[in-house]
Order: C-alpha cells, then structure tokens, then sequence
C-alpha cells in the first residue's frame, strides 16, 4: 500500500473516532489504525491531501487564484478538530503530553465563535464571574458545542477560584 | 580627603551611571540561591500530588495546585526527587548525556528541585546545557519593529529590512492603542517583502491580540503574561486557568503562541513573598508547561533593571531560559529591554544567549533606533547591526543574523512602503502620500518621517474592523495593487494555520513556507562536531562584510 493511500486511511479512521463512531476497525489487517508521528510532520508537506479545512476544503487544492475568485474565504483558513487531532498526536510521539492536551482543548473550540470565545475568556479572569455563572458556561460548552474536556476544565476553575476567594463579589 | 584622579576617571564611566543594590533577600531582592526558597519535596497519593515543595496541599495557593495538578509528570517524580541535585546539574552540562535522558528527569521535578539543580551550575556550565537542551536545532533570532509615531508605513519598511538581515520573527507594538490593526498590517506585510515566511505578531492587551489573530493581521502572539505568585497573577488580571484557556483559544485558530514571563516581576510588583527571584520564574515556567503551551519568552524581558542591579543577575537570567529548555519550552531568550548605560556590560549580558545559541537570542532585537522602541529601548538596536554581525564573524558563532547591501535594502524598504500604499489605496483607507514612501525608503527613524493624520487612522481603523475585514481580503487587494508575489506570500502563510505545523515547538517558516521546529529538526548536541554546525554557504554569509580588506584590494 502506498503512503498516501495509508495516510488516507489513517485520517478516515481519525475522524471517524473524532465524531463517536465506535465501529473504526478495518477489514485489511494490514492497516490497523495507526497514531500520526513526528515521521509525517509537516502535516502540510507530507500529508496535504489529508488535511481539510472545517468548510471541507483539501489544503493541496487551495490556490490563490481561489482566493481572488472568492471560491476561498476567510472561513475557509480555519483548521479543522481532525487535523488539530491529528498535530496531537504528533505531539505525543515527541513525549509532549502538555501541548497534546492543549491541542485537543482547542481542537473543541474550533467549534465556538470568536466573540463567544472571548467572552468565555474574559469570564475566566479574576473577580469576573460568579461560581454559578461559570458552571452555566460550562454546561454551555459542554451542551452547545459538545467542549467536554472545557467544561471540566472550567468547572475545576470555579472551584480553584471559590477556594481562593477569586470569583465576583456582587 | 584629597580626592583620586582615577577614581574620578571610574565614577563618570557610563557603568556607574547603572544602579546597583545589595541582596534583600527577605523582600526577594535576590536572584537566586535565597536562604527563603522552599526546599524541594514532593508526596503522591493515587497519582496525586499532595505535598509541594514543603507545602501540604491543604496549604496550596492556586499555582500550586495548578502545577501540582498539570505541570509534573508523576510517575517517577518520586525517585527524581530524591536524586543528588549536584549529580542532575553534572549531567546536564555532560556532552554524554542526552537532552532525551535529562528531560525524563526535569520533567518530573519540582520548581524547588530545578531552581537547585540549576543553583549548582557557574554561567560557563549553564551554556554548555543551553547548547545541548535548546529545543530547536538551528538558533535563531526575533526583532521589534516599533516607532514613536506609530508609522505603519515605517514599520513595513523596517520589517522587510529586518527580514533580508535574518530576523525569522518580528514583534510590533503601538505608542496609541487604537492604531494597533494598521501596525499589525505594517509588520505583516511588510516583512513578507523581505523575506517570505516570517512570523509576526503586535502586543498588545490579551483580547485584542487575540481577535487581530483570528483575523488574520497577526501570525503568532507573545504577550501572554504569566507571573510567579498568586497575587501578581491576579494584578495581572488572569489566573492560570484563564491563560490556559486563552492559549487553547489561539491553538483553536491554528495561531503559535508562547507565553511572557521574567524574573524581577513579582519583586518589582510586591509580592514576592520573601522568594529568590528565580524560584518564582521558576513557578512561572510550570505554569506554562502545565498550560501545554509550546514556548516561553523569558529572561527577566521588562523586568531586567531588577536582576541587572543584584549580584549574580544575570546569571540568573541565563538560568531561567535553561530551566524554559530543560523544561522543553522554546524558548525565546530576551536580551531586549535596555538595562545599563554600559556598552560592555550589555554584550557581556548577551553572550551567556549568542554563545550557545537559543530559539530566538532576542526577543526582540530593536530593528530601529533606541528613541524609536516602544517596548522601552532594547540591549541592541540598528545601530548595533554591523556590531553583531562583526561578533558572529569574530567568534564563528550564528547569532541570526547576516550582512546586507545598501542597494537591495533600499529597494525592499522602497517596495514595502509602496506595497502599503498600494494596499491602504485598495482597501479605501487614509492615503499613504509618495512623500511618506519616499521618506520610509531611506528613513533610519521616525524623525526622518512626515507626521500622519492619527484622528483619520483611528477612524478608518474603526470602520475596518467594525467590517470584519481580514487577512484575506488583504490577499485581494495587494493582488488588485500590483503586487500578486506580495499576496502570494499573505496567503500562504494565512495557510498555515490550516495545517497547524507551526503550532509545535520552537516552530519558524523558511522562504519556502517550510515549518522548521523542534519536531523536524530537534537538538542533537552531543559534544564538538555534533548538532548545529554552520554550513560552508551560511559561514560565507556570516563572513562577507563589505569593509574587509582583501588581497586583491592591496595589490
């Protein structure tokens, strides 16, 4: 099998585990599913026909013609939750498990508009927000935009900031 | 008493023109080594940090807990831990040892265990390290791009002139906050007529450098302050949870970023708790690994004056960017703000980065004069450019930078200035006037350019961001003006962010829109002949300077 056709492959399953779909076995034994590694970074040179925008653009086909055309926008130079898995990984090949974890973070937040971002931002700041008020945003996140790990990650913030005294006082 | 001719002589020397204090080490007036740092310790339970550097977790402020929960890799914290901190120090400046086998034991240590290992090591011993745990393979280095008139038209000219002397990053600011969308256009774009590829940012408060980043005006961010104790933290308007959130927000729209933090911040601003400025810089670091955020700038940055005046400072600083390293942060490396009126003590500072060679030496290297840096006067400025390159040259060592000639700067600051004005005509923005073009072509600062309009700008700047306009409509106009490389260029590295590869560590972008990082190209050091070895082409380039004498010219 050749590389690119692997590397095919290799993505479909990525997003297939991405969107929750269980059944992600192969009936080829010879392509069990295999972790994108330092080997095919960059991502951009060696996998470009893999990498997709979240509009469903294939990075390789993208020109600057389209652009002056306006078959491009700027809603299509946006990256996708799969390739921001797929730089996860990588990152785990090269024991770095801190930046995986952020990549998967905000591989979740691809999905929450920019001002609502920051918003959820500028909420997180000290004396901003109560602890309901963060706990309703992280049911936002989790309910709106599916940000599972966001959620926790801000409910565990709330707490931080209850035991510390650095929530808003009305 | 009758007073010393010589010791007048030493008393007007710009050296003592600098400010000196002894150590106070109870305030955390100290650079490192503090009596008061806590000592190292750490209890697990379940996989749980429950005891931190002597505190119990009952007892944690909230960086505590954050490190203890994000930064620390548990599973042989313990058997670090009670390793001799004089035997990790020996290894880590040991050419046999390699940069993998110190990370597995850095990594799962504790701040108070890496300030002391660290705490072992003279500066000579802490360069070797750096050579060898600096996370990218081939040095490089980052400049300002700023002046007092907020000239955006100066900025571009500068920022192409920097990129052809061999910045691979380059950072604007503003002197007038609302102006901040033209000079973010200014260094983008007028950097890529330099040399395509370079990365740019513009500092500037949390939120909104991270809206011109989602819309295309930046390519990376920077100034993402993270502090050493918890009320600094929260003078800072954030918490590490808030900075975390923020550094996934800019990964969510594929922007590099790294963090901001320095010794002699939390001591400049109170609170330091009676700890060695480096213990707290230390804190500051784990917070960053925690956060997953690739890199850091550090090495006191702003804060320079406070470890540039306590013995040992220095050293300090060299040894807050080998603790970013050991930690496997890029990291860039500070040299920026002005610390002394002394010329030898700011190259002495600097030789501890230049020597071993770092992510980015400077962060940044002002690429205007003194007056024209609004990041409050940098250690090296324009005028030092023949001076570095001259050093690079004395000691064969690649600072980032090359000579340039006359002929082809002017033509690329004359072409980045008419690019701008091509763009801002295209755009409907305030006219740049030939005037302004003419004067940035040759301008060596902001006194040698015409005053703009700012009340026009401001306004316009309004209207434009109020449209949402964003790098790509930038793409379209510099096509419709002429200049189809130039939008080539935009658009590309506009596309980087779709493929995320400049989100790993210590990432830069060639001319040919390569990523070059610590994954593609990590340190391999391992003693005399090993890791970065300037090739015949780049020593040629570092070499040729226009003045050299050679035998052709005496015969």
């Amino acid at each position: 099998m050749n590389q690119e056709l692997l590397m095919k492959q290799i993505v479909e399953e990525v997003m297939k585990a991405m969107s929750g779909n269980s059944s992600i076995t192969t009936k080829d034994d010879n392509c069990k599913l295999q972790k994108i590694t330092a080997d095919n970074y960059p991502l951009g040179d060696k996998m470009a026909d893999n990498i997709f925008t979240p509009t469903g653009k294939k990075l390789s086909d993208m020109t600057l013609q389209q652009v002056l055309d306006g078959q491009l926008t700027a809603e299509d130079m946006r990256i996708s939750p799969e390739t921001l898995e797929l730089q996860a990984q990588v990152a785990e090949s090269v024991d770095r498990d801190a930046l995986a974890a952020n990549l998967r973070r905000a591989a979740e937040l691809i999905a929450v508009p920019d001002d609502r971002l920051l918003e959820i931002y500028n909420a997180l700041r000290p004396y901003r927000s109560t602890k309901e008020e963060l706990y309703e945003i992280a049911e936002e996140l989790e309910k709106t935009y599916g940000c599972s790990i966001n959620a926790t990650f801000v409910k565990e913030a709330a707490e931080v900031y209850s035991k510390r005294g650095r929530l808003r006082r009305d | 008493m009758k007073k010393s001719k010589r010791f007048e002589v030493l008393a007007n020397r710009p050296v003592n023109q600098d400010g000196f204090v002894t150590e106070w080490p109870e305030v955390g007036l100290i650079a490192m080594n503090s009596p008061f740092d806590p000592k190292p310790s750490i209890k697990i339970k379940d996989g749980k940090i429950v005891e931190l550097d002597g505190k119990a977790r009952a007892e944690f402020d909230m960086l505590d807990t954050y490190i203890a929960d994000y930064a620390i890799k548990v599973e042989n914290a313990e058997k670090v831990m009670s390793m001799d901190s004089l035997e990790i120090a020996r290894k880590m400046c040991d050419i046999n040892v390699p940069r993998k086998e110190i990370l597995d034991l850095t990594l799962s240590m504790t701040p108070a265990k890496i300030v002391e290992v660290v705490g072992k090591m003279n500066v000579l011993e802490m360069m070797m390290a750096v050579t060898k745990m600096r996370a990218r393979l081939i040095p490089s280095n980052q400049c300002h791009v700023t002046n007092v008139k907020d000239s955006f038209v100066q900025i571009a000219a500068d920022a192409a002139e920097a990129a052809l002397r061999g910045f691979d990053e380059q950072e604007t600011t503003v002197g007038v906050a609302r102006l901040a969308p033209f000079n973010a256009m200014g260094i983008f774009i007028g950097s890529q007529v330099g040399r395509p590829g370079i990365l740019t940012q513009c500092a500037v408060e949390e939120a909104t450098e991270l809206i011109m980043g989602m819309r295309g005006f930046t390519t990376y961010a920077e100034t993402v302050s993270v502090y050493g104790t918890e009320p600094v933290f929260m003078d800072g308007d954030d918490t590490p949870y808030s900075k975390t959130f923020l550094a996934s927000c800019y990964a969510s729209r594929g922007l590099k970023m790294r963090f901001t933090s320095g010794t002699g911040s939390e001591v400049q601003m109170g609170y330091a708790e009676g700890k060695s400025m480096l213990y707290l810089e230390a804190r500051c670091l784990y917070v960053t690994k925690g956060a997953g955020v690739q890199g850091i700038q550090n090495g006191s940055v702003s804060c320079v004056g406070v470890p540039g005046g306590v013995p040992g400072g220095i050293r300090a600083i060299l040894a807050e960017n080998l603790i970013a390293m050991a930690l496997d942060l890029e990291c860039a490396s500070s040299n920026d703000q002005t610390f002394t009126h002394s010329d030898l003590r700011r190259c002495a500072r600097s030789l501890m980065q230049m020597v071993p060679g770092t992510d980015f030496i400077c962060s940044g290297y002002s690429s205007t004069p003194n007056y024209d840096n609004m990041f409050a006067g940098s250690n090296w400025d324009a005028e030092d450019y023949d001076d570095w390159n001259i050093i690079q040259r004395d000691l064969k060592i690649d600072g980032g930078l090359q000579p340039v000639d006359e002929e082809t700067v002017v033509a690329a600051r004359n072409k980045a200035a008419r690019v701008m004005q091509g763009l801002f005509r295209e755009l409907g923005l305030p006219e740049v006037t030939d005037e302004e073009v003419e004067c940035a072509t040759y301008a060596h600062g902001s006194q040698d350019m015409p005053d703009r309009d700012q009340a026009a700008d401001i306004k316009a700047i309004e209207e434009m961001m109020a449209k949402k306009i964003t790098g790509v409509d930038f793409v379209k106009a510099l096509n419709k003006a002429g200049f189809p490389d130039v939008a080539d260029s935009i658009f590309k590295m506009l596309k980087q962010r779709i493929a995320g590869d400049y989100l790993h560590t210590s990432a830069i972008v060639d001319e040919n829109f390569h990523v070059i990082s610590a994954v593609n190209y990590p340190n391999n050091y391992r003693g005399p002949q090993t890791g970065y070895q300037i090739s015949e082409d780049r020593w040629e380039q570092i070499k040729s300077i226009h003045n050299a004498v050679s035998p052709e010219d005496v015969k």
